[in-house]
């Protein structure tokens, strides 16, 4: 596994992402690799770009400039001299290797579990239904709700669809798992859960970048730690080298502010 | 005044003809309304276009501020002129249609933003985009939210197939008219009309709030 800055890792390659919005400047010149296997964590700030960079990595958030590339293949740049067409075709098929896990689960309310898991697979990777279902059972065991396979999404606790979620991308095979602070909307008691389930994929070496808070979990997962700051990559390193002497003040004051925040010491 | 219930019951066969012809009526007329919405909707949609929107918007408030009759009439007049020599059954189903389509934009409208931007967020992450998107993801989410209007909308359409009577539409008012212009008893075969208009209206909503709980009781 790769513990350096990333320069000789080339399995994601994000280079020169700029990305402004109406009012705010997102991203300023971020690049960032990712070897295959890698874990990384992004932290920082609210606001700081940490959404917007991971969004640019399946190019759900085209950038205003740079270019991201997942094993060589194009997944999105800026400028693109490709016909829209051909965009489109080669965003899916790059989409179907990157799987994203939201904040806000995004499960679809009107399947139940297991054709939340069925769908994607037979739609995109045009697997056969009786393929596709034996998938999701592996996937839907894998982060513990295989006995819920004929529930509805509505009838779930949080961290249930959350992992129904992790489920709904690992069916597919992913290269690499974008999560955006996967357990930030949910209830104490399940985030747990949820870590468990992610900790078990970094062990078998699922290439990952996590925006998280939770910094006990980051520290034991992450082979790296990423530090936002205004939309700029201002530190980035080990988990020990990071959380235990940042380099720059700004890490420093971010850390101190968390951990004022963390009522009681994360274990694990 | 005396009421004469044996009339009502004479013309109970035909009324009964009747009333199938203005269901028919009425589920053609809604069919390719919201088969003709869903387009416009996906269209306007998916491409953003701000020509189309107004268009659709301008159509809307067209149909939206002139009475259906009117309407109804034109569809009717007009087409022959242009060449296509329509029956009043075609015309009728095409007014309703189109009149109706206005109406049901606005429904999927709202059903649409009560989608969440989420949902095709996640579709799109897993690779899927256009008709997939679409049909697999963002309309029946669209479609379930949109249930209770667009039953509303039906009945809405039902009721107005009557005034299809006035372009020859042989339905139940136009039955109606025929039985009572013979017997000259009006009240009890209008009775009788009103009779079927509210079972069919009642029936219609009857069953999809059974369908509706049916559906949560399945979901729970
Ligand atoms: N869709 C958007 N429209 C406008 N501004 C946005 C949008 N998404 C993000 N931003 C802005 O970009 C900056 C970075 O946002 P984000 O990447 O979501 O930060 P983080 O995830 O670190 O909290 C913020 O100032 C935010 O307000
Ligand atoms: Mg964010």
């Amino acid at each position: 596994m790769a513990m350096d800055t990333g320069k000789m890792s080339n399995f994601l390659e994000m280079t020169g992402l700029v990305k402004t919005f109406t009012g705010a400047t997102a991203l300023q010149d971020v690049s960032l690799n990712v070897a295959k296997g890698e874990v990384v964590c992004l932290i920082g700030p609210s606001g700081c770009g940490k959404s917007t960079l991971l969004r640019t990595a399946n190019w759900l958030t085209p950038a205003d400039a740079g270019e991201v590339r997942l094993d060589g293949e194009l997944v999105g740049t800026m400028p693109d001299q490709r016909s829209a067409s051909k965009q489109a075709k080669g965003l899916n098929a790059v989409r179907a290797r990157i799987g994203m896990v939201f904040q806000n689960f995004n499960v679809w309310p009107h399947l139940n579990v297991l054709e939340n898991v069925v769908c994607p697979q037979m739609v995109v990777a045009k697997r056969s239904r009786n393929e596709a279902e034996k998938k999701a059972l592996v996937a839907l065991s894998e982060v513990g709700l295989e006995d819920k396979k004929s529930e509805w999404p509505d009838n779930l606790s949080g961290g249930q669809k959350q992992r129904l979620a992790i489920a709904r991308v690992l069916a597919m095979d992913p290269d690499l798992m974008l999560l955006d602070e996967p357990t930030s909307a949910l209830d104490p008691e399940l985030v747990s859960g949820v870590l468990a389930v992610l900790k078990r994929l970094a062990e078998k070496n699922m290439t990952m970048i996590i925006v998280t808070h939770e910094l006990g979990f980051a520290s034991s997962v992450a082979d790296r730690i990423v530090f936002l700051e205004g939309g700029h990559i201002i530190e980035q390193g080990p988990p020990d080298v990071i959380l235990q002497s940042p380099a720059t003040e700004r890490l420093k004051l971010f850390l101190d502010k968390l951990n004022i925040t963390a009522f009681q010491p994360k274990s694990d | 005044m005396k009421f004469d219930f044996i009339y009502t019951l004479d013309a109970l066969p035909r009324l009964l003809e009747g009333s199938l012809v203005t269901l028919k009526l009425a589920l053609l007329g809604f069919a390719f309304s919201v088969v003709l919405a869903t387009l416009v909707t996906v269209a306007r949609t998916a491409s953003k276009s701000r020509i189309l929107s107004i268009a659709v918007a301008v159509y809307i408030s067209f149909i939206r501020g002139t009475p259906l009759l009117v309407q109804i009439f034109l569809v009717f007049y007009v087409l022959p002129i242009v060449g296509l020599n329509i029956g009043p059954v075609t015309a009728g189903i095409l007014a309703l249609t189109l009149n109706s389509a206005a109406f049901v934009i606005e429904i999927l409208r709202g059903g649409l933003a009560s989608v969440p931007k989420g949902q095709f967020e996640a579709a799109r992450s897993l690779g899927l985009s256009g008709y997939a998107l679409w049909v697999k993801v963002v309309l029946p989410q669209t479609f379930m939210s949109s249930i209770p209007p667009l039953v509303n909308e039906f009945t809405q359409l039902l009721k107005a197939t009557a005034l299809l009577s006035t372009i020859t539409v042989v339905e139940l008012m136009r039955v109606s008219q025929q039985i009572y212009s013979n017997n000259y008893h009006p009240i009890e075969v209008l009775t009788g009309a009103f009779v079927m208009y509210f079972l069919m209206c009642f029936a219609v909503s009857r069953g999809a709030s059974w369908l509706e709980s049916e559906f949560e009781v399945k979901r729970a």
